[in-house]
C-alpha cells in the first residue's frame, strides 16, 4: 500500500469535489474560451478517475467511508461512501464523462457560450458522483435532484430552440416531481429504519421488509427511480430531452443520469426486492418498459429518436432484471448496465458525427455514408451489434444472462412462457431496430441532396468511439479477464453473502437462450426485410398503436389540464366580493361548530328552562321593535333614510324595554345615544352618493340582484335571532348567586358612595375602563373632524335637496317674495321653540349630572344631553346664524375633559392611593340642598366635557359641509369662515 | 409590588424602547412633515435593529406582569426574525413609496408600531396579551394597506382586509371569552392546568375552534384565506412584502404558542384541526396558484401553501416539529423577502408590472436578477440542495416521526403541483422571447436580493449551526 492509500478520504473527496471545483471555474472563464474550459474538464474528470482506480483496492473488501460533521441535530452527516457498485458506477460517470468531454470540445461550435456548457456538465457530473457516493440517503436525495436541475440546464442549453426549452421543461417536471416523491420514500425509508445512514438501512432489511409501511415507501422510491430512468408509464420525457447537445444525449441519456434510477433500485436492492410487492410493480414496469420502448423505437426516423427509445427499451431490460429479484437477475442487470453504457454512448456520439457532418439525422434522408466516413461507419456498426446483441460483442452477454434468467425465472409459475416469449419478442425488435439504423444509414447508394457533404471527422473526435467500441470488443471476448474482476467486486458489494456462481464465458454450450438469440436475430432480420418500406414510408414517425398512449399528449393534456381546473376552480369557489367572502367564513365556522359539536351531541339539551307567559304589552313592543328592525335591514341598500328612521324605531323599543324591566338610567342613556347618532347619522347621509336610477340593469341581473338582496334579508334575519335568542337565553337563566352582580349591588353604596350602581361603576369601580373609552371617545370625534377637513362633498350630492329648490322656485316665481324666505317661513315655529329649549335643556343635562351618583342620570346622559342643546340650535337655525351667536370650541371641551378626568385620577396619588381612587361625602349646598360630592364627581365632569365637545365637534364638522359649495359657482354668501378657526 | 414591576419592565424593555421609538418619530414626523420621511424611515430601521440586537444580545427568560409577558428562547428566536423582516421592508420600501408618492411619515412609523405588536403577540401568555398584539399589529397593517389612498386597489383591500380582519377578531373574541368561561383563566399556563385537571367541556372545544380561527386568519390559512389574494395583489408591494414576512412569523409563534401552552392538555383536540387546516392549504396553496399570472396573487396563493407545510410541524405535537416550524419560517421569510425585492424590481420605464408575463426572457436582458430569482423559486418550489428544501424536510421528518404518514405524503405530493408553477416562472425567465429588461435594480433591492440568494444557496454549509439555534428555541415548550 502507498501513502496516497493510507489516506482515502481524501482520493474519496476529490473524486467528488473535483468536478463542484471545475465548475465553478469552467463558469468563470470567458464566453469564448473553448479550449480552456474543454481542457479544464479534462483534467477534471482525469482527477476523478485516476482517484478512483487508485482507490480500487480498498474497496475489494468493504465500503471506504469519509464523514464529515454536518447537521448534527438532525442525525446527519455527510458520508462519502464508496463500495464495490459505486465504484463502477464513478467510473462510469468519470470515464465516459471524459470521453464525452473530448467530443464535446469538437462538436460545439465555437460560437456557443462553451465554458458554460463545460461548467453545467461538470457540475452534472459532481451531482452523478454525489449520488453513486452517498452515504446517507438524505444526501443521495439531494443530489439527486441536483442532477435533475443541471439535466434542465444541460437540454436548455440551446434555449432559443422551442423544442430544447420544451423538452428541458418536461423533463424537469417529471425528474423532479420524482424526487420530490423519492425524498418521501426516503423519509420513510429511514424512519422505518431508525437512521438515514446507508450502512444502518442496508443492514436493516428484515425490519424494512416486515413494515407495514414498506409498500408506501416502496411506491415513493420506485417513483422516484422510475421517472429518472424513464419507465414505463414515464418514459416520454426522454426521447423529447433530445433536442440537446447530443454530447449531452450520450453521456446523460444513455450513460450516466439515466441510471441514477437503475443505481437506486440497485443500491436498495437488498433491503426492497425479494417481496411480491416489488417483483409485481419493478417487473411489470420494466417488461412493459422493453417492449414499448423497442417496439416504438422500431419507427423513428430520427436518428437520436430511435436511440432514445431504445434506451428505454434497454433500461426497462435492466429493470425488468432487477424486478425478478433474484441474485443471477441483478449480476445480469450490473452486467447489462455496464455495457449499455458503453455500446449506447459510442452510438450517441455516431449520431452525434453523422449529424454534424450531413447536417440532419433523418433516418429517410440518410443513405450510404459508409463511403463518406468508412471508420465511423465500422465504429457505429459494431456498437449497433452490440445493441442487437451479436455474438462476440459485450451487449451478446448480458443479453444471454437475461435470456437466461427469464426462462428460468423461477417464480414465474403460471406464466411460464409468457416471460420467454416476451423477451425474445423484445430482443427480435432490438435487432430490427439495430439493423434499420445500420442499413438506412451507411448502405444504399450515397445520399444525394445533404445540406452539407459528410466526411469524416476529425480524428479526436472520433478516438472516444473508438475507446469504447474497443470495449465493447474486448469485453464481449475476454469477459472474465476484462470487467469480470470490477464486476465481480460490484455484485459482492450488494449481495455479499448471497453472490451466486456465475461465468462469464462467451460459450455456454447450446442451451435455450442462445436459441432465442438465434431466433430473435433471425427475426429481426426477416421482419426488417418484410416491413423495410412501410416503417420507411411511415409518416408518423411512431407506431399508430401508441398514439392514444403517447406520453407527451397525456403530459400536455394534464398540464394544460390542470391549469384550466385551476381558474375554473378560482372562478367558481374563489370571489373577489366581500360578501361571498364574509358568507364563506362565518358558514365555515358554523360547520366547525357543528362538527366540534358532534360528540358531544347527547349531553346537550339537558338543562331545559321553563316559559313564562310573556306580558302581552311586551310582546307588542318587541313584536314592532323587531318589524323595525327587518324594514331597516330590507331597505338598508336602497332606502338608507328609511333605514335609519327604522333603526330608531328598534333603538326606541330597545329604551322602553329598559324601562319596562325597571331600567331608567339605561333607558335614559339610550333614549339620548339613539336620538344623537340618528341626527348624526341624517347629517352624514346627506352626503353620501343618491342610488343612480339612470343606470340600465339588464332583467337577469335584476332577478339576480333580487336574490342576492332576499339574501342578505335572510342572513340578517338569522343574525338578529340568534343574537335575540342568545340574549333571551342569558336573561331568563337564573341569576347566579355568587355572581358579579349581586357584588356591585352591594358595595356600590358603601365603597363607591352612590345609589345608582350604573353610574358608580362607570366612575369608581371601573373607572379606568370608562377613561379608556371616553379617550376612544375623544379620538373619534377628532377623527370625524380630521377626515371631514378637507372633504369636498361628491358632484351629484352637491345640488340642494328637492324640498329646498321647490321652495327657491316658488320664491323666485313670487316678485314679492326674496329667494329663501319659504324656508325662512316653514322653520319659524320650530325654531323658535327650539331656541327657547335651550336653556331648559341645558338645565335638564345639569340636573342628570348632579343626581346623577344616586339616581338615573350622570356624566355620560348629561353630556350627551347637552349636546342635544347644540344639534337643536343648529338644525333650527343653520350653521351660520348659531356660530354667529355662540361659540362652542368642541377641541377645548374635549381638552378639558380629559384633562379633568385624568387629572382626578391622578390626584389620589397626591395621597398615596392608587391611580383613581375615589372619595366621597355629602356636601350641604344653598338651594340644592344634600349634593353627593364624591371625588368620583370630577371625573364625571370630564366625561361630561369629553362627550359634550366630541358630539359637537363630529356635528360642527358636518354641518359644515353644508357651507361648502362647489368652486365654480360665485359665493352666495361671504364664505364660511374656514372649520380650523370655528372649533 | 414595585420590584416585581421594575423587573417586568426589564424584561419588556426591548418592547417599550420600540413603543417609545414609535411616538418620537410620530412627533418627529408631525413636527416637521412630509420631508422627514426620509429621516423618520432611517430612524425606524435603526430603532429595529437596535431592538433586534437588545432582544437577540442582552435579554433574558423570564415572565413579565404576572406572567402575561413571557421571553424565552422561542421568544427570542421568532422576534429577532419578525424585527429583521421589518428592517428589512423599511429598507425595501421607501424607494418604492416615494415613488409611487404616498411617502408619508406614518408609513415607517405604522410598521414599527406593528412590529410593536407582532412581538407583544410572540411573548404573549396570556389571551389578553394575545388580543392585544394581535391588534396592534393587525390594525397597523389595515392601514398600510390601504396607504396609497389615490389607488383604487390598495384602498380596497385595506377595506377588505379590515372587514375580514375585524371578523375573525370577533371570532378570536368570542372563542377566548368562551375559554375563559370554561376555565375561569386568561393566562395560558393556568388554562392549561385547568385544561388538565377537568374534563373536555363542548364549550372548550368550541372556544379552541374559534381561537384557532382566528389565528388562522392571521396566517392565511384555508379555509380564512380568501382575503389573500385580493389584498396582496390590490396593497402596495412593499406592505404585501411586509404582509408576506414578518407578521407571518408573528403569528404562526402565537399559534405555536397558544396551542403549545395553553392548550397542550388537549392536543388531540387541535391537532386535528390543524391537520386539517394544513392539508387544505397545501392543497389550495399549491393548486390555486397554477391559474396565476399576476405575481402578486402567486405569491399569496404561494403563502397560504407555505403556511400549510408551517402546520404539518405543529401538528406534529413534538419538539421536532416546533424545530420544523421555526427554521421554517426563517427559511420562508428569507424566501419571500428576496422574492419580494425581485417584484419591486419589476420596473420599466413605464413604471412597475405584475404580470408574470412581463418576466419573458428576463435570463438574457438582466441575467444576474433571472438567476437569483431562479433560485429562490427553486428554493421555494422546495428543490435540494437549496433552504426551501431543508425547509420542508425539517417538518416532513417531523410529521413522519410523529406517525403522521399521510400528512406527510399529502404534503410532498402538494409540493410537487406546486413545483409546477414555480418551474412555469423559470420557464417564462429562460426560456420566452425576451419582451425588454428591467431598469436597474436600486441598491438596497440589490442587497436583501443578494442577501437572499446567497443566504438559500448557503444554507447546506451553515444548516447545522442554525438549526441548534432553532432547537435550542423549541426546547423552550417542552
Amino acid at each position: 500500500m502507498t501513502d496516497t492509500l493510507a489516506r482515502p478520504d481524501l482520493l474519496l473527496l476529490s473524486m467528488i469535489l473535483a468536478p463542484w471545483v471545475g465548475a465553478v471555474l469552467a463558469g468563470l472563464l470567458p464566453r469564448y474560451a473553448r479550449n480552456g474550459a474543454a481542457a479544464l474538464s479534462w483534467v477534471v474528470a482525469l482527477v476523478g478517475l485516476v482517484s478512483a482506480i487508485l482507490l480500487y483496492p480498498n474497496i475489494t473488501d468493504g465500503p471506504v467511508r469519509h464523514e464529515i460533521r454536518w447537521m448534527p441535530s438532525l442525525g446527519i452527516d455527510f458520508v462519502l461512501r464508496l463500495d464495490g457498485l459505486s465504484w463502477l458506477f464513478s467510473v462510469l460517470v468519470l470515464g465516459i464523462g471524459a470521453l464525452v468531454v473530448l467530443y464535446a470540445r469538437y462538436y460545439m461550435s465555437p460560437k456557443d457560450p462553451v465554458p458554460r456548457f463545460f461548467a453545467y456538465l461538470l457540475a452534472f457530473m459532481g451531482a452523478m458522483q454525489g449520488v453513486v457516493m452517498a452515504g446517507n440517503l438524505v444526501q443521495l436525495a439531494i443530489f439527486w435532484e441536483l442532477t435533475s436541475l443541471f439535466s434542465f440546464l444541460l437540454i436548455g442549453y440551446w434555449y432559443n430552440n422551442q423544442l430544447a426549452r420544451d423538452g428541458a421543461r418536461m423533463a424537469l417536471t417529471v425528474t423532479a416531481a420524482g424526487g420530490l416523491c423519492l425524498l418521501i420514500g426516503v423519509l420513510l425509508l429511514g424512519h422505518i429504519a431508525g437512521s438515514y445512514d446507508l450502512d444502518v438501512v442496508l443492514g436493516a432489511g428484515d425490519q424494512i421488509k416486515r413494515s407495514p409501511l414498506y409498500l408506501p415507501m416502496l411506491v415513493f422510491v420506485l417513483l422516484g427511480a422510475f421517472t429518472k430512468s424513464a419507465q414505463f408509464p414515464f418514459h416520454f420525457w426522454l426521447p423529447r430531452a433530445m433536442a440537446a447537445p447530443t454530447p449531452v444525449s450520450a453521456y446523460l441519456h444513455s450513460a450516466t443520469m439515466v441510471k441514477a434510477g437503475i443505481f437506486l433500485m440497485m443500491r436498495l436492492w437488498p433491503v426492497l426486492a425479494g417481496t411480491e410487492e416489488w417483483y409485481a410493480i419493478v417487473g411489470t414496469a420494466g417488461i412493459l418498459t422493453l417492449l414499448i420502448g423497442a417496439y416504438a423505437a422500431i419507427f423513428q426516423h430520427d436518428l437520436k429518436g430511435l436511440l432514445a427509445y431504445s434506451t428505454i427499451s434497454h433500461l426497462g431490460l435492466i429493470t425488468l432484471l432487477l424486478g425478478l429479484g433474484t441474485p443471477l437477475g441483478f449480476v445480469a442487470a450490473l452486467f447489462h448496465t455496464l455495457n449499455h453504457a458503453t455500446f449506447k454512448a459510442s452510438l450517441f456520439m455516431a449520431a452525434g458525427i453523422i449529424d454534424h457532418e450531413t447536417g440532419t439525422r433523418d433516418l429517410r434522408r440518410l443513405s450510404g455514408l459508409r463511403k463518406a466516413m468508412p471508420i465511423t461507419a465500422t465504429l457505429a456498426i459494431v456498437a449497433a451489434a452490440a445493441m442487437a446483441g451479436v455474438p462476440l460483442l459485450n451487449g451478446f452477454l448480458s443479453k444471454e444472462m437475461f435470456l437466461a434468467e427469464a426462462v428460468s425465472n423461477p417464480r414465474d409459475y403460471d406464466r411460464n412462457l409468457l416471460l420467454p416469449v416476451l423477451a425474445t419478442l423484445a430482443s427480435t425488435f432490438a435487432v430490427l431496430y439495430s439493423l434499420r439504423f445500420i442499413h438506412q444509414t451507411f448502405f444504399g447508394p450515397p445520399a444525394q441532396d445533404l445540406p452539407s457533404t459528410p466526411h469524416e471527422p476529425p480524428h479526436w473526435m472520433r478516438f472516444p468511439i473508438e475507446l469504447l467500441v474497443l470495449i465493447c470488443v474486448v469485453v464481449g471476448i475476454i469477459p472474465g479477464l476484462t470487467i469480470g474482476p470490477f464486476l465481480a467486486t460490484g455484485v459482492q458489494s450488494v449481495l455479499g453473502e448471497a453472490t451466486p456462481y456465475y461465468s462469464l464465458a462467451v460459450w455456454h454450450g447450446f442451451n435455450l437462450p442462445l436459441l432465442m438469440s438465434l431466433v430473435a436475430l433471425a427475426g429481426g432480420t426477416v421482419l426488417y426485410v418484410l416491413f423495410r418500406r412501410p416503417i420507411n414510408t411511415n409518416p408518423h414517425g411512431g407506431p399508430r398503436l401508441f398514439r392514444p398512449f403517447d406520453g407527451v399528449r397525456i403530459f400536455d393534456g394534464v398540464m394544460n389540464g390542470l391549469t384550466a381546473a385551476s381558474e375554473r376552480g378560482a372562478s367558481v369557489f374563489g370571489t373577489n366580493r366581500l360578501q361571498p367572502q364574509l358568507r364563506n367564513i362565518i358558514l365555515v365556522m358554523l360547520l366547525a361548530a357543528v362538527l366540534a359539536a358532534l360528540p358531544f351531541w347527547s349531553g346537550l339539551g339537558a338543562n331545559g328552562f321553563t316559559l313564562t307567559p310573556p306580558d302581552p304589552g311586551f310582546v307588542v313592543l318587541w313584536l314592532l321593535g323587531i318589524g323595525c328592525a327587518l324594514i331597516a335591514a330590507w331597505q338598508a341598500k336602497y332606502h338608507r333614510l328609511a333605514a335609519v328612521v327604522m333603526l330608531g324605531g328598534a333603538g326606541l323599543a330597545s329604551c322602553i324595554s329598559f324601562v319596562w324591566l325597571s331600567a331608567p338610567d339605561l333607558a335614559t342613556t339610550q333614549l339620548l345615544v339613539e336620538v344623537v347618532t340618528t341626527v348624526l347619522l341624517l347629517l352624514g347621509l346627506r352626503w353620501l352618493p343618491k342610488r343612480q336610477d339612470a343606470i340600465h340593469i339588464p332583467p337577469s341581473e335584476q332577478r339576480r340582484a333580487k336574490a342576492r338582496r332576499v339574501s342578505d334579508l335572510l342572513v340578517a334575519i338569522a343574525f338578529g335571532a340568534f343574537t335575540a335568542a342568545i340574549a333571551f337565553r342569558v336573561m331568563t337563566m337564573p341569576a347566579a348567586p355568587d355572581g358579579i352582580g349581586r357584588f356591585f349591588l352591594e358595595h356600590a353604596y358603601e365603597q363607591g358612595g352612590g345609589r345608582n350602581v350604573v353610574n358608580v361603576l362607570l366612575v369608581d369601580f371601573r373607572a379606568l375602563d370608562t377613561l379608556g373609552e371616553i379617550s376612544v371617545l375623544g379620538l373619534v370625534g377628532l377623527t370625524v373632524f380630521a377626515l371631514l377637513l378637507r372633504f369636498r362633498p361628491g358632484a351629484d350630492s352637491l345640488s340642494a335637496p328637492e324640498q329646498q329648490r321647490v321652495q327657491r322656485a316658488s320664491d323666485e316665481r313670487h316678485e314679492t317674495r326674496q329667494p329663501g324666505d319659504t324656508l325662512q317661513d316653514t322653520m319659524l315655529v320650530p325654531r323658535v321653540v327650539m331656541q327657547w329649549l335651550f336653556p331648559v335643556i341645558v338645565l335638564f343635562a345639569v340636573h342628570l349630572f348632579l343626581r346623577g351618583h344616586d339616581e338615573p342620570g350622570g356624566g355620560f346622559a348629561a353630556g350627551i344631553a347637552m349636546s342635544i342643546a347644540f344639534i337643536l340650535q343648529y338644525m333650527a337655525s343653520g350653521t351660520r346664524w348659531v356660530e354667529d351667536r355662540l361659540r362652542i370650541r368642541p377641541l377645548k371641551w374635549v381638552a378639558l375633559g380629559l384633562g379633568i378626568a385624568t387629572l382626578t385620577g391622578m390626584g389620589s396619588w397626591i395621597f398615596g392611593y392608587p391611580f383613581l381612587t375615589s372619595w366621597f361625602r355629602y356636601a350641604e349646598l344653598p338651594v340644592l340642598g344634600r349634593v353627593p360630592l364624591p371625588s368620583a364627581i370630577l371625573f364625571d365632569i370630564g366625561v361630561f366635557g369629553l362627550v359634550v365637545g366630541s358630539t359637537v365637534l363630529v356635528l360642527i364638522a358636518l354641518a359644515h359641509q353644508s357651507l361648502r359649495k362647489p368652486r365654480d359657482r360665485a359665493p352666495a354668501h361671504p364664505p364660511a369662515p374656514p372649520l380650523e378657526e370655528v372649533v | 409590588m414595585l420590584p416585581d414591576l421594575r423587573s417586568s419592565i426589564a424584561l419588556a424593555s426591548p418592547e417599550l424602547f420600540l413603543a417609545i421609538a414609535a411616538m418620537v418619530l410620530l412627533m418627529i414626523g408631525v413636527s416637521v412633515g412630509r420631508k422627514a420621511t426620509l429621516l423618520v424611515t432611517s430612524l425606524a430601521i435603526v430603532a429595529l435593529a437596535v431592538a433586534a440586537v437588545w432582544v437577540a444580545g442582552f435579554s433574558h427568560d423570564g415572565a413579565a406582569f404576572g406572567g402575561m409577558f413571557v421571553m424565552d428562547s422561542f421568544a427570542r428566536f421568532a422576534k429577532v426574525l419578525a424585527l429583521a423582516g421589518s428592517a428589512a421592508t423599511l429598507l425595501m420600501g421607501y424607494n418604492f413609496i416615494r415613488a409611487a408618492r404616498f411617502d408619508t411619515i406614518e408609513f415607517p412609523v405604522l410598521i414599527v408600531l406593528c412590529t410593536l405588536g407582532m412581538m407583544v403577540m410572540i411573548s404573549a401568555g396570556d389571551m389578553l396579551a394575545l388580543y392585544m398584539g394581535l391588534e396592534l399589529q393587525s390594525l397597523a397593517i389595515y392601514v398600510l394597506a390601504a396607504s396609497n389612498r389615490d389607488s383604487l386597489r390598495s384602498t380596497e383591500a385595506g377595506l377588505k382586509y379590515f372587514v375580514l380582519g375585524a371578523l375573525s377578531s370577533g371570532m378570536l373574541l368570542y372563542g377566548i371569552s368562551l375559554v375563559y368561561g370554561y376555565t375561569g383563566n386568561t393566562s395560558f399556563a393556568a388554562i392549561a392546568q385547568a385544561l388538565a385537571a377537568d374534563q373536555r367541556q363542548l364549550g372548550l372545544v368550541f372556544g379552541l375552534v374559534f381561537v384557532l380561527a382566528g389565528l388562522a386568519f392571521k396566517i392565511s390559512a384555508v379555509p380564512f384565506h380568501m382575503w389573500t389574494p385580493d389584498v396582496y395583489e390590490g396593497a402596495p408591494t412593499p406592505v404585501t412584502a411586509f404582509m408576506a414576512a414578518a407578521p407571518k412569523m408573528a403569528a404562526i409563534a402565537l399559534t405555536v404558542r397558544v396551542t403549545m401552552d395553553a392548550f397542550e392538555p388537549i392536543a388531540a383536540d387541535w391537532r386535528q384541526i390543524v391537520i386539517f387546516i394544513s392539508i387544505a392549504s397545501m392543497a389550495l396553496g399549491s393548486f390555486a396558484a397554477i391559474g396565476q399570472r399576476n405575481i402578486k396573487r402567486l405569491m399569496a396563493y404561494s403563502s397560504i401553501g407555505h403556511m400549510g407545510f408551517v402546520l404539518v410541524g405543529l401538528a406534529a405535537n413534538s419538539q421536532e416539529g416546533v424545530r420544523g416550524v421555526a427554521l421554517y419560517m426563517l427559511i420562508y421569510l428569507v424566501m419571500t423577502l428576496g422574492t419580494f425585492a425581485f417584484i419591486m424590481s419589476m420596473r420599466r420605464t413605464t413604471g412597475h408590472v405584475e404580470n408574470t408575463d412581463e418576466l419573458s426572457g428576463l435570463a438574457s436582458t438582466n441575467p444576474v436578477m433571472a438567476t437569483v430569482m431562479t433560485l429562490l423559486m427553486f428554493s421555494l418550489a422546495g428543490i435540494p440542495p437549496l433552504a426551501g428544501f431543508w425547509a420542508k424536510w425539517y417538518v416532513f421528518l417531523a410529521a413522519i416521526n410523529a406517525q403522521l404518514y399521510t400528512l406527510a405524503v399529502i404534503g410532498v405530493l402538494t409540493s410537487v403541483v406546486g413545483a409546477y408553477y414555480y418551474l412555469r416562472v423559470i420557464k417564462i425567465m429562460w426560456f420566452d422571447e425576451p419582451v425588454g429588461g428591467f431598469l436597474p435594480m436600486s441598491g438596497e433591492l440589490r442587497a436583501v436580493l443578494g442577501f437572499s440568494g446567497a443566504f438559500i444557496l448557503l444554507y447546506i454549509v451553515f444548516g447545522g449551526p442554525i438549526g441548534r439555534v432553532a432547537s435550542a428555541a423549541a426546547a423552550s415548550f417542552f
